[in-house]
């Protein structure tokens, strides 16, 4: 594959690979996600998940190509793919404790510079999905609730006006309801055009919201499938240790 | 046993040499919050900012304020190379930050070397800032320099508040002391932060040289002494906020001060040393709890 035959996916992944000392965490693995594509990966604990999104937003080192947008992006740095757009929600929700709710907003708005408008505007969006958000505006992030975290955690990826929403594990840790409330959140946020590539553990739920799986397993790809092809939960076990 | 006017005497000298370790210790809190790394070199700026002051003074002829300025932009010049040079290769290896940390007392050892082959290694000095004094207040002492030192003092720490509370660069780099991953994936350039780090923490170990170099003097070695003087404020005031710091080199510049009057200036150290021992046992995390943030 080429960055030309890749320039019609939102972001596309080339055989990436990621090692940790002399453990191989990441095989090869290859990936794309649509522009307003909701992409799932599934998979059982240690199967690469969270590697393969550190390797994709350059967190950790690794081979292989990146192309986001028709332009190879492999050798850019964290920061700079967040400039084009792709910002990820880490596991455990990556938030800064001591600082308010308004201050941590505003870090997330941190690409956006001296444009007020486009903050404002941000702004009105993250609360309007999360209105519980506007409430607690003065409080220290570490306060709150992890439901409210969470909210936090996406509201402030929003404000930097992402092209492509990672996230890994958004739901872990919450009430059932909360979870549902945070991941429908995504769904509408995807109807509005929104790529979003997640990594959840609670697959009825990511299930219902994407358009298309992957399933990882020690390390590599073991299946791609539109989600409807999955009837239940046998399936995926089925496909998580074949 | 001293009198009440020695007493009250060695309060006010305690509070001006006190506010000099706690411009210090800021600047180990600045490049600590940033990276968790506790540089060394960082009493050496204090020295650097004095020698470059009296060389640009002496050699150049231009006024205290003018010379001041430079000597703090060039000290700061010399603390984004160390940070570009030293730390950043080695950060980049991912070293452990206790190489890192060896590293920058390497750098305070060289850049001493060099100062004595470049500017000698003769004690220098150069008139306060304002001619006269000292002011008398009863029979108290107050040299036009303490005014000078409080007044800095409290401008910088006034500003760095509101550079750190109120400033799009401020914020992202409070935000990189506490998570450094979530903060390069909302777009904060990390390493450049850690530039600006070091520019704000050599340019305040600057500022506090120039500023105690007239009641004293400025050599070569005399950043050893205050580095630790330093470091021992920042432990204190618990490496948490500007005025934490502040707040804990003022109380160790009393403590020293004090513990001249009672006992002989072969105590100074003594006490400090102890003091700071008291406080790490009562309260491990330093008078304001700013270590645990990073436990």
């Amino acid at each position: 594959m080429t960055v030309a035959a890749d320039a019609a996916h939102l972001i596309a992944v080339r055989d990436l690979a990621a090692r940790y000392g002399h453990i191989e965490a990441l095989r090869p693995t290859n990936l794309h996600v649509a522009p307003g594509e909701f992409v799932t990966i599934l998979g059982p604990n240690g199967a690469g998940k969270t590697t393969l999104l550190r390797a994709m937003t350059r967190l950790i080192a690794s081979t292989g190509q990146v192309v986001f947008r028709g332009r190879d992006v492999t050798s850019l740095k964290t920061h700079q793919l967040a400039d084009l757009g792709i910002i990820m929600v880490q596991e455990g929700r990556g938030l800064f404790g001591d600082m308010s709710v308004r201050e941590n907003l505003k870090i997330g708005a941190y690409k956006l510079a001296g444009s007020q408008v486009d903050h404002d505007r941000q702004l009105e969006k993250v609360f309007s999905l999360f209105p519980r958000l506007k409430e607690r505006i003065s409080q220290t992030a570490s306060s709150m609730s992890g439901g409210e975290q969470q909210m936090l955690a996406v509201g402030r990826a929003l404000m930097a006006d992402p092209k492509l929403l990672i996230l890994d594990e958004p739901s872990l840790g919450l009430a059932p309801r909360v979870a549902t409330e945070i991941l429908s959140t995504l769904g509408a946020l995807n109807k509005e055009g929104l790529g979003i590539l997640l990594v959840e553990q609670k697959a009825p739920l990511a299930l219902k919201l994407a358009q298309r799986v992957y399933i990882l397993s020690s390390g590599s790809v073991r299946a791609e499938l539109p989600t409807h092809e999955i009837k239940s939960h046998h399936d995926l076990a089925l496909y998580y240790f074949s | 046993m001293p009198s009440v006017v020695e007493l009250v005497q060695s309060l006010v000298n305690g509070i001006g040499i006190g506010l000099i370790y706690g411009l210090i210790a800021i600047g180990f809190c600045v490049i600590y919050n940033a990276s968790g790394i506790v540089n060394f070199a960082q009493g050496v700026f204090v020295m650097l900012g004095g020698m470059f002051a009296h060389t640009i003074l002496t050699h150049y002829g231009l006024p205290i304020w003018l010379s001041a300025v430079l000597a703090t932009i060039l000290v700061a010049g010399v603390g984004v190379l160390v940070q570009i040079f030293v730390i950043n290769p080695m950060w980049r290896r991912n070293a452990p930050l206790f190489a890192i940390i060896l590293a920058t007392l390497a750098v305070q050892l060289l850049i001493e070397q060099v100062v004595i082959l470049t500017l000698g290694d003769q004690p220098r000095t150069y008139p306060e800032f304002t001619s006269g004094g000292p002011l008398k207040i009863g029979p108290i002492a107050v040299g036009y320099q303490l005014f000078w030192v409080l007044g800095c003092g409290a401008v910088m720490v006034f500003s760095l508040q509101q550079f750190f509370n109120r400033t799009r660069m401020g914020r992202a780099l409070r935000a990189c002391a506490q998570n450094r991953e979530a903060a390069a994936l909302l777009g904060v350039p990390v390493e450049r932060m850690l530039i600006v780090a070091f520019a704000l923490s050599s340019g305040l170990g600057a500022a506090a040289g120039i500023l105690i170099t007239p009641t004293q003097y400025t050599a070569y070695m005399v950043g050893g002494p205050f580095g630790i003087n330093g470091f021992i404020a920042a432990i204190i005031g618990g490496f948490g906020s500007p005025p934490a710091a502040l707040i804990g080199g003022i109380f160790l510049g009393v403590i020293q001060s004090e513990a001249i009057v009672f006992f002989g200036a072969g105590f100074k150290n003594i006490i400090s040393l102890t003091l700071l021992l008291v406080v790490l046992l009562l309260f491990p995390n330093g008078l304001f709890g700013g270590l645990t943030k990073r436990a």
